[in-house]
């Protein structure tokens, strides 16, 4: 465990499901770098798992593209829960900084991006009576990432079982509201948006004539 | 009028016309006075006749199989002691061996013979299923082989009233589901909590009655003014054959009118099976013609709304006789006779060919439709079936891509892969064990090393 390099601690982490994420942060180990990229290809895997699927399984409205709903359900949901955390750890005698949160959850869905990666290949692969296949890896693939998110905020908090649970339904709770405000504040903007412009279109008619 | 069609996304695309209106017919040019809002019209096979009722006259008119006089006018009938009775706004007719009519007004189904001589008049039953508090005004009235006569009303939602041939009352049919217990109890709850108005807007948790029918062998096809089971195929026990398949009779979406400024929902008002087996529907709110083939899939969209022929103000009922559609207008207060364009009848071919299930002869007027129109659907899913059975996987495929059949191209799928296993599977696995004995080698290497 001592000559373990980076990337070591990222497998290590992902296959010690209970206790992995204890001993990064007895180590103080873990890689802002490898954290992104993580976060990167959750972004990247978004896109392939809508837009390259085999086409037996899915079809996709190939008309027009939008990157905006690949950036949210990336993202966004993945920072809004790294904030929430972070802000509901303070009155919940969490330990975890904010740059440690992000780097053992986005850790934690190593497993998950696996799963979207490799069933989209499969999917190429596959016929429709076989997609049990890609179900089961889907759902191992779900329930294992679930598992190491539970154990990484457990142990970046140092959190009891219990207070880890609270701790998530909290952070559920916060990136609602976080969600909530960001929506109210896009359509203020909006508004703020349309009212400069008319006025703009106003003068700019006055200003001519 | 612009015709159109739906692409595999659901979105309305330009199309060849299916149809096309060939003339319409007023009263006078029958011989029989100018209509007044005819609100019926049926073609009886056995002596070829369309029976039309002329609703606001009060009269049944019988016209020839080619549209151009009208036979016979029935304006009163004889009863069996010899007196005269009128019609008054009758609805609906029907004719087999006897002509059955949904003499609205005056409270009755009438089923006389050919020569005006009432057979029996049903009324009001006197029967406990029948609630008493509602009146009995026959709307519409079908009769299948047996005699019994199906009849639907103005004002009852539990389906329509089936008679035995001897008149008797015998109980109610094809009821339309309620929503379901989930949403009533819901909605129960909901209601605790909302005021008085707001709970009168609500849609109400009993279902919408049957707005028409048709009758065609074993089953009766009916159709209802809601959005969700529009169409119905139902068996004698009356269940739903269409039930659970998700289907959509009508537009898709609410199409926008410019020159109206108004959306328009789909009201399915008339339906009719043709002798091939297709299912016309016929939309009241656009004055449009869905058909669609025995499996449900929409074939042709025609007709719409205006002045010039073609066009309707007040659609009212549609029949169908040897390929063409007779449209009635109860506003324009004529008949509109619609004829398949050489489009429609190759395309009535090839899905008639597939359907019964000759799949690799449906092939060639398949692709002969994709010459006349790239963006039709339906062609693309008979090609991508008739290249599966001819064991064209690749290109069936391609096909089935772009019909959006994802069964379909499962299947090919299944078959190019097969075959690709079989040319390179040897290929492969060597390659692949190759792969895995030099890893293991390289493995052992590396670890000597250490």
């Amino acid at each position: 465990m001592n000559n373990l390099n980076q990337l070591g601690w990222l497998k290590y982490a992902v296959t010690h499901i209970s206790d992995g994420f204890e001993d990064m942060r007895y180590r103080k180990s873990g890689s802002l770098k490898i954290a992104w990229t993580i976060i990167f290809l959750l972004f990247f895997s978004r896109i392939v798992q809508e837009r390259l699927y085999g086409f037996q399984f899915r079809s996709s409205y190939d008309k027009t593209f939008s990157i905006i709903p690949y950036i949210a359900s990336s993202f966004v949901i993945f920072f809004a829960w790294v904030i929430g955390n972070n802000a509901v750890s303070t009155f919940l005698d969490g330990e975890g900084s904010f740059k440690n949160i992000f780097i053992y959850s986005s850790y934690a869905l190593v497993p998950y991006i696996a799963q979207s990666l490799i069933n989209t290949l499969l999917s190429h692969f596959l016929i429709k009576d076989e997609l049990v296949f890609m179900q089961a890896l889907r759902i191992t693939g779900i329930i294992w990432s679930a598992v190491l998110l539970f154990s990484a905020i457990k142990a970046v908090h140092r959190y009891t079982f219990m207070r880890t649970v609270a701790s998530i339904l909290l952070t559920i709770m916060a990136m609602f509201i976080m969600l909530f405000l960001l929506i109210l504040f896009m359509a203020l903007i909006q508004q703020m948006y349309l009212f400069i412009s008319s006025l703009y279109t106003e003068i700019s008619y006055r200003v001519r004539s | 009028m612009e015709s159109y069609n739906y692409d595999k996304w659901g979105e309305a695309i330009p199309s060849q016309a299916g149809y096309t209106a060939e003339r319409s017919v007023t009263g006078n040019e029958l011989g029989a006075g100018a209509l007044n809002s005819p609100s019926d019209i049926f073609y009886d096979e056995n002596d070829c006749l369309f029976y039309i009722a002329d609703t606001g006259n009060n009269r049944i008119i019988a016209v020839d199989s080619d549209f151009t006089h009208a036979v016979r006018i029935y304006d009163s009938f004889t009863l069996s002691d010899g007196s005269r009775t009128v019609l008054k706004s009758p609805t609906g007719v029907f004719a087999s061996d006897y002509i059955y009519i949904a003499d609205n007004e005056n409270l009755r189904i009438l089923v006389a013979d050919k020569e005006g001589d009432v057979i029996n008049e049903i009324t009001k039953p006197d029967s406990v299923i029948y609630d008493s508090n509602k009146t009995f005004m026959p709307q519409k009235v079908i009769a299948d082989k047996a005699g019994n006569i199906y009849a639907v009303m103005n004002n009852i939602t539990t389906g329509s009233a089936v008679f035995a041939p001897d008149g008797s009352f015998t109980g109610f049919y094809g009821a339309d589901s309620a929503a379901g217990i989930a949403d009533i109890t819901g909605g129960y709850i909901a209601d605790m909590f909302v005021s008085d108005e707001k709970r009168a807007r609500r849609s109400r948790n009993i279902p919408t009655g049957i707005t028409n029918f048709d009758i065609d062998g074993d089953f009766i096809f009916t159709c209802t003014s809601s959005r969700e089971d529009a169409v119905k195929k139902l068996n004698s026990a009356g269940n739903n054959i269409f039930s659970g398949k998700k289907l959509i009779f009508g537009d898709y979406t609410p199409m926008y009118d410019i020159s109206q400024n108004r959306l328009m929902s789909s009201e399915i008002i008339d339906i009719d099976i043709s002798e091939e087996g297709y299912i016309n529907c016929l939309d009241r709110t656009a004055g449009r013609i869905f058909q669609y083939d025995k499996e449900c899939s929409l074939l042709f969209i025609s007709g719409g709304t205006g002045r010039q022929t073609g066009s309707f103000q007040q659609v009212s009922a549609i029949e169908s006789a040897d390929g063409n559609i007779y449209i009635t207008d109860s506003m324009k207060n004529n008949v509109t006779i619609f004829a398949e364009t050489d489009f429609g009848a190759v395309v009535h071919e090839a899905v008639k060919l597939y359907n019964d299930g000759y799949y690799e002869e449906a092939l060639e007027p398949f692709q002969e439709v994709l010459k006349l129109d790239g963006g039709y659907r339906y062609a693309y899913k008979g090609v991508a079936s008739a290249l599966l059975r001819k064991g064209d996987y690749k290109n069936s495929m391609k096909y089935a891509e772009l019909a959006d059949d994802r069964n379909i191209y499962s299947k090919a799928f299944e078959g190019y892969r097969r075959e690709f296993v079989r040319l390179n599977g040897g290929f492969i696995f060597s390659v692949l064990a190759l792969l895995m004995l030099a890893v293991l080698f390289f493995r052992k290497f590396r670890r000597k090393r250490k």
